[in-house]
């Protein structure tokens, strides 16, 4: 796919004017809109977790980078629709209940949209109930989110409420552990926004 | 009995008061507050050093005048000395006198920031600690005029809000009266920065019995865990919070 090497800078500079701009421009010289997304937005925001990854890009940049390119998706979402061209799949995050911390949950909805996938966002404070809706809704995936020792244990009986509804649940958050996610028998874990977008593709069976 | 006591400054005026009327011969530690801001394996070093280091000495026990503390207890080793610990997500614990107490609170009052005259005298952290800090680190702490001045206007003020404004969950101060109080004057900055920003008061009798009990020699497994020579403590995400690590 084409990349369009101005709007890639861009949003990965976290210009989100200069995307509205050259995102608009695109539109209208008539350029195959999920080539736009695809071929330059999507690789700016996969550019801009590897950098984090490698502590070459910190917590705000990959902030402006996701925020320029909700910029431009604001303008191709309803385009996007319109030319069939489907997300790569429904995900659901939110914080568990009794915790209010969203900067990391923030994150890594984010950075999954900037990924291709549709994100709903259920908030902080999310009781099982939440959840389940959230599934019902069509969520394939959900991702709890916890910062507190105190709050994480929730995720166990998150767990044990989705039970059997058929959706991947992957754990993460500042005290969160791989040997906790396989205690209490999540699918999966993650230490950061970068690899929660790998981790999301695996448990799915989507290419990584 | 000789105990070593090694506790957060958090904890300044409520061991000092507890620390007279102790039958025992205590020799006390106090570390900088703001540990738990650090990477927990971190703040494990640094707790690890000073463990090491007591175990070294003539006593019966090491008293931890701490909780789980965002895991920086997690991995903590005793060596020739038996470590003693209450089973505590955090300070807040050890100021409202048990777990279930606090587990009450923490869920019927979302949003809530803990006030206690350590942490109004000592809330300040360490600059060798703000430097490791993990808000320093993910930017969480940059001014205003800083995040302008690196990622230009329009993203500053995004990034304040999505990033720096840690308050904007929080609708609560609780001020935890532990008796050890010289006058109002704690509560009163409480209150006043309750006011400031909008914000519920409440003031809540704190207990004492806790600590207490932590330097008395009254252990009961349900609240500590004892740590006996040459084992590790590990965080177990149960209500008991803390167990020995298995297989050592």
């Amino acid at each position: 796919m084409a990349k369009n090497e101005a709007l890639f800078e861009a949003v990965l500079k976290g210009k989100r004017k200069d995307v509205a701009e050259i995102v608009q421009q695109e539109v209208d010289k008539g350029t195959n809109v999920a080539e736009i997304l695809m071929g330059s937005m999507v690789p700016a925001m996969a550019e801009i977790g590897d950098r984090f990854s490698r502590n070459e890009a910190y917590v705000p940049e990959m902030l402006i980078a996701a925020r320029a390119m909700q910029a431009g998706l604001n303008i191709l979402d309803p385009l996007l629709t319109q030319a069939g061209h489907k997300p790569l799949a429904k995900v659901a995050i939110g914080t568990v209940k009794g915790d209010l911390h969203d900067i990391g949950k923030n994150l890594v909805g984010m950075m999954l949209k900037g990924a291709g996938f549709e994100v709903m966002d259920l908030g902080v404070d999310c009781d099982i109930e939440k959840y389940k809706e959230a599934v019902e809704n069509g969520a394939q995936c959900v991702l709890l989110s916890a910062l507190l020792t105190t709050t994480m244990p929730y995720m166990k009986e998150v767990v044990s409420g989705l039970a059997g509804c058929g959706a991947k649940i992957l754990i993460g958050g500042a005290p969160v552990t791989q040997q906790y996610a396989d205690e209490i028998g999540a699918d999966g874990y993650s230490n950061d926004a970068n690899t929660a977008v790998k981790a999301t593709k695996v448990v799915l069976g989507l290419a990584a | 009995m000789k105990f070593k006591l090694i506790s957060c400054e958090i904890f300044f005026r409520e061991m000092e008061f507890l620390l007279e009327q102790s039958p025992h011969k205590i020799d006390v530690e106090f570390m900088q507050k703001g540990l738990h801001d650090i990477p927990a394996d971190e703040m494990l070093k640094r707790l690890q050093a000073q463990v090491d280091a007591a175990a070294e000495q003539e006593y019966d026990t090491i008293l931890l005048g701490y909780g789980l503390c965002n895991n920086g207890l997690n991995g903590l080793k005793s060596r020739g000395v038996q470590l003693v610990l209450p089973r505590a997500h955090d300070c807040i614990t050890l100021f409202l006198g048990s777990r279930a107490r606090y587990q009450d609170y923490f869920f019927s009052h979302p949003g809530t920031y803990f006030k206690t005259t350590g942490w109004i005298e000592r809330d300040k952290i360490a600059d060798e600690l703000k430097q490791l800090s993990i808000p320093n680190q993910t930017g969480m702490d940059m001014s205003y005029a800083e995040l302008v001045e690196q990622y230009g206007e329009d993203n500053a003020e995004y990034l304040w809000e999505e990033l720096c404004n840690t308050e904007k969950n929080y609708s609560q101060i609780t001020f935890i009266e532990m008796g050890v109080e010289p006058d109002d004057s704690f509560e009163k900055i409480a209150k006043d920065e309750a006011v400031s920003k909008h914000w519920n008061f409440e003031k809540v009798p704190g207990d004492l019995g806790l600590l207490r009990r932590l330097l008395s020699g009254d252990w009961n497994p349900d609240d500590f865990l004892v740590v006996p020579p040459r084992r590790e403590i590990a965080a177990n995400h149960t209500e008991h919070i803390v167990e020995l690590k298995s297989g050592n």
